[in-house]
């Protein structure tokens, strides 16, 4: 399911590592919506150039990103691959009935570079902040505390649950579970498996209301306090920030106006 | 179903923020007014782990396999928190395999949000029916066409956005034709989006009816 691993090189120490953590989500997310707003192709450039260099930055390893890389969905990604052929008045080459057209091409480029982009941003905000911190900053740039507080215990409770429904799956499979490939009974078999496993759920989250109000859960509004910044972080954040700040302000700028 | 980063254009990316806002907004002041907010959210918060954990699931139905969306089911069981829900479910998703994004996040809220709220309300359609109907057939009814239905608008707003965000240019018969196989591909998953909750609704009023007084 690809959840192990997302925080193996938190521990790094590397200028993003050692970044403050809210500045870092702010100037990331502005960069993140600014390079969504490009629709020159030749911005593609540029935008790779500053995602290879805060990557590289980051300190984090290409198999890193390689693993967490993935397909934008079937549909979407057929839709990418038919543009070059299917949209577009300038033909470029012909090879019998398949030609690649301009418009196509410059679109699939923008889509691709963009979907890239972004992506490898979100990597390496995540990859270099606990997720803890991440909600905490959230929370403190207004994240309602029901939210903050779900998103905390479903992030806790995310591993567990995946391990009792590999557990439940084995266990249904020893006893015949796919054996016989009946479609109405297969569904079935599926559907009281999920059934099972909401019903531990509900079962385990009751005990753990009862263990959080025995230990003073609702005298504070949130589960996760508040984010502590050190003075290294702040003097390595301010240089980071204005610089990825600006990066963002200008890909908008080249948008608007050239 | 989740539509990727670096797709749309921004106003549609800002649109979706503003939408998901404005309904998880409203999501909440409704969780603050059924009261007991405190004790749902620990059963909220591991059901959402619990759903994007069975997200995962490939129901194997020879000679493939089915990825189940389970929106119209999570509706339906966590009623308001559903969006919530989604939306942590979703951020996670975005963070954790990379399906979805974090810019398409408001979008995606509304693709999936906003059904499931829609599948809530459908369900709850079950108290009026119970008066015609044995309880376990109305609830029944009610679950498979919140799942389905769930899912089934789902469908028609990505199709909506895929027609507004694809680029001008396409030919027009092909892209027309590139829906509708879309649209009648999802068919099959939609009436089994419905079967499966269902069972899974009328699996757990056997069990543990309370799970469905949300």
């Amino acid at each position: 399911m690809g959840l192990i691993g997302l925080e193996t090189y938190v521990p790094g120490r590397s200028p993003m590592h050692r970044w403050e953590p809210r500045q870092k989500l702010v100037s990331l997310m502005a960069l993140m919506f600014a390079l969504a707003m490009v629709q020159r192709v030749w911005l593609v450039i540029p935008m790779v150039g500053v995602t290879a260099l805060l990557y590289r930055l980051s300190g984090l390893p290409l198999s890193f990103l390689r693993q967490r890389w993935s397909y934008p969905g079937l549909f979407i990604l057929a839709v990418v691959i038919l543009l070059p052929f299917t949209s577009g008045e300038t033909v470029l080459g012909q090879w019998g009935w398949i030609s690649v057209r301009g418009e196509g091409l410059t679109t699939m480029v923008l889509i691709v570079g963009r979907f890239f982009s972004i992506l490898t941003l979100g990597f390496i905000l995540f990859g270099t902040t606990p997720f803890l911190t991440i909600v905490r900053c959230l929370r403190s740039l207004g994240l309602p505390p029901l939210m903050a507080d779900m998103a905390l215990l479903a992030y806790r409770y995310l591993y567990d649950i995946g391990h009792t429904l590999r557990t439940m799956k084995q266990a249904m499979q020893l006893r015949g579970l796919g054996q016989r490939p009946t479609k109405r009974r297969s569904v079935a078999h599926w559907a009281m498996l999920l059934g099972n496993l909401l019903l531990r759920s509900y079962e385990q989250s009751q005990r753990v209301y009862q263990a959080m109000i025995l230990r003073g859960y609702g005298q504070t509004t949130f589960l996760g306090g508040t984010v502590t910044t050190t003075v290294e972080q702040l003097s390595t954040g301010w240089g980071l920030t204005v610089a990825v700040l600006a990066i963002a302000v200008g890909f908008v700028v080249a948008e608007v106006s050239l | 179903m989740h539509i990727p980063d670096g797709l749309l254009p921004p106003q549609m990316v800002a649109g979706g923020y503003a939408v998901t806002g404005l309904a998880t907004w409203y999501c909440l002041r409704q969780i603050n007014h059924q009261g007991h907010t405190l004790e749902n959210i620990p059963k909220a918060s591991l059901l959402t782990a619990a759903f994007f954990v069975a997200s995962s699931l490939y129901i194997p139905l020879p000679p493939v396999s089915v990825h189940l969306v389970l929106n119209g089911l999570l509706g339906v069981i966590l009623g308001y928190f559903a969006l919530p829900a989604i939306l942590i479910g979703l951020f996670f998703q975005a963070l954790m395999v990379g399906h979805g994004g974090l810019t398409t996040l408001g979008i995606n809220g509304v693709l999936m949000g906003l059904p499931a709220l829609a599948a809530y309300h459908i369900f709850q359609l079950r108290h009026g029916l119970e008066k015609f109907l044995p309880e376990s057939w109305s609830t029944g009814i009610c679950a498979f066409l919140g799942g389905s239905g769930g899912l089934a608008l789902t469908v028609l707003i990505f199709i909506a956005l895929t027609l507004v965000s694809l680029p001008t240019g396409l030919d027009p018969t092909a892209e027309h034709r590139a829906i509708l196989v879309l649209a009648l591909g999802h068919l099959p998953l939609i009436l089994l989006e419905g079967i499966f909750t269902a069972m899974v609704v009328l699996f757990l009023q056997r069990v543990k009816p309370e799970l469905l007084e949300g």
